[in-house]
């Protein structure tokens, strides 16, 4: 892919993301939507960049620009390290930075979710959504980034569903609450019990609460940990020696508690079951050693899955994910040439042939219907006219010297007179 | 009345909407779930228009021959799949019940032709209720008979674990029972009017009940009522798709080996 056609104004790219950046650097460019408004705002306000899309979220920062010549990344960064308080080295040695067709490609692929942790994840998606809509309101974003970002997030959609990338779950907890979600339907109407309050407990609760649970209870034998959960996650806190009693009214109970004994056992199970005459129970053990007695899972309806089980799970879906980069890669790039097709097209030399040609079509198709003795004069008849009309329009674009502006008046002459749908 | 060229066009149509639905649950797309269900509304059409044309030709309600019912029923189902495509946007099942309505609507034109003349048994409003109803329930039971493979297929791959590109596009495990639950209800109380119009006139008619199709539909009646009521009470579930499909079992029994063989009033002649 060649660098893009556009000598009056240059796409740039300048992040920090997990890969270059870490957590220390990363959390100190983190923005929140009221920054990123701002540092738009001083982008465009001290004229160093035409336009300008900020995508912050908590795995990246990065900062989009479309710049007028001789603009660098150096002052990007440095603009940034004076925001920010930071010495610019510092900021700048965990940087990185791309231009032109690369910076298009990154965010592509980030939209595709390429550029993940999790790879394929989907809420990047939205993230990049966020961020347009962020510029938008702000007016940073014109012609050439809102086509970039819109393209991008339309590469995304494709990845998603023309490939399997985002099929299968990846992580544990995901992939307990598709299960879950694949018995009960709808969990927002479900009662999740969570037994023990311990690191595990507590990432599970955060989790269930984010995909939208109906209730979260909590139950511990350290009752205080249990009410220091319900401190960061919205749940109800039970006794600990209540929750075989409450039993039937769970329809998931995952088990994440250091006790050497199982804490679930069959009997209450059965109980459970009859008093919920055989609607369906989940349990999700998520202890070593195990809380939920073997067997279980032979009861009518019970369904019963242990740690070891769902990282295998985890294992093959990840590997089935990396399977399908190629093809998600290779929509990325045909999405990417489109744009940068559009792109290329967009400046003034180009267009104003495309313009002519079009002229000229339309020329020859009237002149057809003429006699054919009044044609040739007929002919520079037109030609003398296209010349006259045209000449102010074609002088104003050539010496409009504000990058944005020209973009936008291309973009403007190309869809009015269609020269890009052939 | 040989040449069944609406009917042709309409199964063509019903092929196409096979082909659309399977592409779709590979890859959901709204252009291709739209133009799949567009397929299915203009053979619905087409399939009616020949009905109507097999009903000019014998005179009366066009399911009086084995042939005509057989299409009606392709036809009810695809209705009632539709229905719930425009309700609940529920592509899943379409995959695998499109070739029901496919066969159905094949044997329709396929099977020999029976040129039967009216009869006192099969004239009348109450005649065409009483079938009308009788094929309702049959669609509604093989719905039930789709929904509970599908239950069982989600099943397994929720105990196997296996969360692929099937274990994303079927509805959860609950949604398909109370979906079950409805065609079931419908099932029901379609049999029940059919049967309670057929009692009637089979005393008004013959003034005996020995008719062995009765006793067959009492017994789908007795599986499927018995079904609802288990489900309730601690056989949701895997136990609840079995017996959907051995009362499907019962059904097709009822409708071909009952027919044609052991009821004189129900073998189309």
């Amino acid at each position: 892919m060649s660098l893009i056609a556009v000598p009056e104004a240059r796409l740039m790219l300048l992040g920090w993301n997990l890969r270059v950046a870490d957590v220390a650097v990363r959390e100190r460019v983190a923005f929140n939507s009221d920054e990123v408004r701002d540092a738009l705002k001083q982008l465009i306000g001290r004229g160093l960049v035409a336009e300008s899309v900020i995508v912050s979220t908590c795995h990246r920062s990065e900062i989009y620009s479309l710049s007028e010549g001789d603009a660098r990344g150096e002052e990007l960064t440095r603009f940034f390290a004076e925001w920010r308080g930071l010495a610019p080295g510092e900021l700048s040695k965990s940087s990185f930075l791309a231009e032109g067709a690369d910076a298009a490609r990154h965010l592509f692929r980030v939209a595709a979710g390429l550029d993940s942790m999790a790879l394929g994840e989907s809420e990047v998606l939205g993230q990049v959504r966020q961020a347009l809509k962020l510029a938008r309101e702000s007016g940073t974003s014109r012609t050439v980034l809102h086509r970039m970002f819109e393209s991008a997030v339309a590469a995304g959609k494709r990845v998603r569903t023309e490939t399997e990338i985002a099929v299968r779950p990846v992580s544990v907890a995901s992939i307990a609450l598709e299960l879950a979600a694949k018995v009960f339907g709808d969990l927002s109407e479900k009662t999740i019990l969570v037994l023990g309050a311990g690191g595990t407990g507590d990432l599970f609760a955060r989790q269930a609460s984010e995909a939208g649970v109906g209730r979260l209870v909590v139950s511990s034998r350290t009752r205080e940990r249990a009410e220091a959960l319900a401190g960061r996650v919205s749940c109800e806190v039970i006794p600990w020696e209540e929750f075989p009693a409450r039993l039937p009214a769970a329809d998931v109970v995952v088990g994440t508690t250091s006790s050497r004994e199982p804490v679930v056992v069959r009997g209450d199970v059965e109980e459970a079951m009859r008093q919920r005459r055989g609607r369906p129970m989940f349990f999700l053990d998520l202890a070593v050693p195990r809380d939920v007695e073997p067997g279980i899972s032979e009861i009518y309806n019970v369904f019963s899955y242990q740690l070891n089980d769902l990282e295998e799970v985890a294992r093959e879906n990840r590997a089935q994910r990396s399977r399908q980069v190629p093809h998600a890669e290779a929509i990325v790039e045909e999405e990417l040439s489109k744009f940068l097709g559009w792109m290329g097209n967009l400046s003034v030399v180009p267009t104003l042939n495309d313009w002519r040609r079009r002229w000229n079509e339309q020329r020859d198709t009237e002149l057809e219907r003429q006699p054919a003795a009044e044609r040739e004069r007929l002919r520079e008849f037109a030609d003398a006219l296209y010349g006259r009309l045209l000449h102010e329009p074609m002088r104003r674009l050539k010496s409009e010297s504000e990058p944005g502006k020209k973009l936008d008046r291309l973009e403007a002459i190309r869809h009015l007179f269609k020269l890009d749908d052939e | 009345m040989g040449s069944h060229l609406f009917g042709w066009a309409a199964l063509s149509l019903y092929l196409a909407a096979e082909v659309l639905a399977i592409v779709s649950l590979r890859r959901p797309k709204r252009v291709v779930d739209g133009a799949g269900a567009a397929c299915l509304a203009v053979g619905l059409v087409l399939h009616f228009a020949d009905l109507e044309l097999r009903a000019r030709a014998l005179g009366s309600v066009p399911y009086r021959t084995l042939e005509g019912s057989v299409s009606l029923f392709g036809w009810m189902l695809a209705i009632a799949y539709l229905a719930l495509w425009i309700r609940h946007r529920e592509r899943a099942m379409g995959p695998f019940l499109i070739p029901i309505v496919v066969v159905s609507t094949a044997l329709g034109m396929l099977l020999p032709v029976h040129v039967v003349p009216v009869s006192a048994q099969t004239r009348g409003a109450l005649f065409a209720l009483h079938v009308t109803f009788a094929i309702l329930a049959y669609a509604a039971f093989t719905f039930s008979f789709v929904l509970s493979l599908l239950y069982l297929i989600q099943n397994r791959q929720i105990r196997r674990k296996q969360t692929g590109l099937l274990f994303a596009r079927l509805p959860a495990l609950e949604i398909i029972g109370r979906m079950n639950r409805t065609s079931v209800s419908i099932g029901l109380l379609s049999l029940a009017l059919a049967l309670t119009i057929g009692v009637a006139r089979a005393q008004k008619l013959w003034g005996s009940l020995g008719d062995p199709k009765i006793a067959w539909a009492f017994l789908t009646l007795i599986v499927y009522a018995m079904l609802l009521w288990l489900d309730r009470r601690g056989w949701e579930g895997t136990r609840v798709a079995v017996l959907s499909i051995f009362g499907f079992g019962v059904v097709l029994f009822s409708y071909t080996v009952v027919n044609l063989y052991l009821s004189t009033a129900h073998n189309f002649r």
